[in-house]
């Protein structure tokens, strides 16, 4: 498996430093997301990796091979296009065949070979089809195709679905987690849609906007405990609280002391260094951990650690789940998610201006340092 | 929408498109229908007393049908295809530098591009005269460098009609291709790279073919201008060498034989004619060789 391994890049962009000793790895055979907010520099990353731009100092190796000044056209890497990149004057057979004829396969094996990465894709009947006639997603197929059929070491897709509806977003999400585990390709996946990068990645990396790494990890990890207040801001939402840490006697359990809203317990298997009584830092509780009700919850049912009370500032009905911001004492605004998993009754509705208590277990917290 | 509106608008083309049609139909076809006519007339009798059919003859045909007339032809034709070819090889990296590369001064080249129409097409061909006559810039540059003792004679040659017809129609094969390649998705070159190709074969295989139409309109417009070029062969090819614009000149104005020049235009059009019908349909089998190939394949 060929792994991408990046190290001390340094790279300057019409003289903006975008990155700067810069160090990656991505395991080989994984579906690895690059997840960052616009302008982080991650598709300056793939572009360093694909081979279009060229680091200003540090390495890139794929597996044990330097290819730092190997040229595009010599790195067993195949890129995706956020547009396609279709080539207009060629149908779908001859964009996929385009690579094929390059390294002068024949007529039989190129035919063979694309007609297998159509029946991949689900576009077999396309053969003949002019690429200008096809739909996005079609064309988004097309494109995928004329780079697998190379069987590259690494794919690189950069922002492969953001021209596509919602929909068919979900679809193709599917089809491409399905395609890399059939192919054990390395997929770099360069997107800034959380969801989007938690639905696909075996491995993610969090871009933060000047183009440091906040977090490597696997989805669940990165999302249950993010590493700082930025991670947990972009990837899901997040409330954060910050406060003193004590120490308690019972091991993994701490409690954080949050000026005029009291203590609060969590329970977490967290070690870090910073983790010591005493310390000034933050507590991240994601929304839909968060229990909204009217009334004061007793009772073993109800055995929550953590309450605050507040006032109810917004109602957004999604659906699927409400959204509910309350303000708290301090001024905060905390943000909730109540599944709606039964027909709501009418009359035991929260309104705007109701008072609430607002409820969490003592493990539905992460710390963060400040 | 009233149903009189409804119908003005579908015929809104029409319209829009009559006085043109009228104007192209009086002011050139009509014209060329008494060219045709008066290549058929005996230059004995004056032509507005032979408005009859009875008089038409083929005579003015017969007569031209030689090797001299013929190489007059050949001869246009062969500079149009020369000029074609290196305004071609020289305008298309200039399209290409300007379209894909140039940013900044972009506006300041393409006004540099077309600064020579804005003088007359006379005085542009007569500048010329001071560059290449035996006491011109180039001669007097040869000889500074040593590379001469002699000056040597530019004007009045082949060469010089060649460079000055070269000169004047650049911008008319530069500004189709610019256009084109202006719109030109810079990632496709990207893609071509990515999937294997080198930056010669990402040229031949996406570049080329995808400013085509431009190539095809630049040299049209330059082969046909080429062809039926007539100041700048007179001016600076001298008078031994004719050209189809000179020798037609030559008929109507000098020799006063108006049938003959007649006939000659229309042998010199149909030569122009075949020769267009020969690069197109070479064009297209090119084309239908590559759809052979593709279904071939599929």
């Amino acid at each position: 498996m060929n792994g991408i391994r990046l190290v001390n890049i340094d790279k300057k962009l019409s003289g903006t430093q975008v990155l700067q000793e810069f160090n990656l790895n991505i395991p080989g055979g994984s579906f690895f997301a690059l997840l960052g907010p616009s302008g982080c520099g991650k598709t300056t990353l793939l572009r360093l990796i694909a081979g279009f731009e060229q680091v200003d100092a540090g390495k890139i190796f794929l597996g044990t091979e330097d290819i730092t000044n190997t040229p595009i056209n010599q790195r067993r890497i195949n890129t995706v296009f956020q547009n396609y990149a279709l080539f207009p004057h060629l149908n779908v057979f001859d964009n996929i065949a385009y690579g094929l004829r390059l390294k002068n396969f024949s007529l039989k094996d190129i035919k063979a070979k694309v007609e297998q990465v159509l029946t991949a894709v689900h576009m077999e009947q396309f053969a003949d089809r002019d690429v200008t006639l096809l739909s996005g997603g079609q064309q988004q197929r097309v494109a995928l195709a004329r780079a697998i059929v190379n069987e590259p070491a690494v794919l690189l897709l950069d922002e492969p679905l953001a021209a596509l509806d919602l929909q068919l977003r979900e679809k193709m999400l599917v089809e491409l987690i399905e395609l890399q585990s059939q192919l054990k390709t390395t997929f770099v996946y360069v997107t800034h849609d959380q969801t989007e990068a938690l639905a696909v990645a075996d491995y993610m990396v969090i871009m933060g906007p000047q183009g440091v790494i906040e977090q490597v990890g696997a989805p669940k990890e990165i999302y249950e405990y993010p590493a700082t207040s930025f991670v947990a801001n972009f990837v899901g939402s997040s409330n954060i609280f910050q406060g003193t840490l004590l120490a308690s006697e019972v091991e993994e359990h701490w409690e954080l002391m949050v000026d005029q809203l009291g203590n609060f317990s969590i329970a977490t298997h967290q070690s870090e260094f910073w983790m010591k009584d005493g310390a000034e830092l933050l507590m991240s509780v994601r929304p839909e951990k968060l229990v909204i009700s009217k009334v004061k919850l007793t009772g073993p049912k109800h055995n929550f650690a953590n309450s605050v009370t507040g006032t109810v500032s917004a109602i957004i009905y999604h659906g699927r789940s409400t959204e509910y911001n309350v303000s708290l004492k301090t001024g905060q605004l905390i943000q909730i998610f109540e599944q709606n998993d039964q027909h709501l009754v009418v009359g035991d509705l929260i309104d705007y201006d109701d008072q609430v208590y607002v409820y969490w277990h003592s493990n539905a917290a992460t710390l963060m340092p400040r | 929408m009233s149903n009189l509106k409804k119908k003005f608008l579908n015929q809104l083309g029409f319209f829009v498109g009559t006085p043109a049609i009228l104007w192209q139909f009086l002011f050139l076809w009509v014209p060329l229908i008494f060219v045709l006519y008066i290549s058929f007339t005996s230059a004995v009798t004056p032509i507005i007393n032979s408005f009859s059919f009875l008089n038409l003859t083929i005579n003015n045909y017969l007569e031209l049908l030689d090797f001299t007339h013929l190489k007059v032809i050949l001869r246009s034709l062969f500079i149009a295809s020369v000029n074609t070819f290196l305004c071609l090889t020289i305008g298309y990296p200039v399209a290409y530098y300007l379209a894909l590369y140039l940013k900044k001064l972009k506006s300041l080249a393409l006004f540099l591009l077309t600064l020579p129409f804005w003088i007359n097409f006379l005085v542009h061909i007569y500048a010329w005269f001071f560059i290449l006559e035996r006491g011109g810039l180039l001669n007097q540059l040869l000889i500074y460098l040593g590379l001469i003792s002699e000056p040597l004679t530019f004007i009045n040659s082949q060469f010089a009609t060649a460079l000055v017809m070269l000169h004047v129609y650049l911008p008319f094969m530069i500004m189709p291709i610019y256009t084109v390649l202006e719109k030109f998705n810079k990632t496709l070159i990207e893609a071509s790279l990515d999937l294997g190709a080198t930056h010669g074969q990402t040229f031949w295989r996406v570049t080329i073919p995808l400013s085509f139409s431009g190539i095809r309109t630049g040299a049209l417009l330059v082969f046909v201008m080429s062809f039926g070029e007539y100041a700048i062969p007179i001016l600076m090819g001298g008078s031994k060498t004719f050209y189809v614009g000179g020798l037609i000149t030559e008929y109507f104005l000098i020799a006063r034989n108006m049938p003959k020049g007649a006939a000659f235009m229309v042998l010199s059009t149909l030569g122009l004619g075949l020769a267009l019908i020969l690069m197109l349909g070479f064009n297209l089998s090119a084309k239908s060789k590559t759809r052979a190939k593709i279904s071939g394949a599929s």
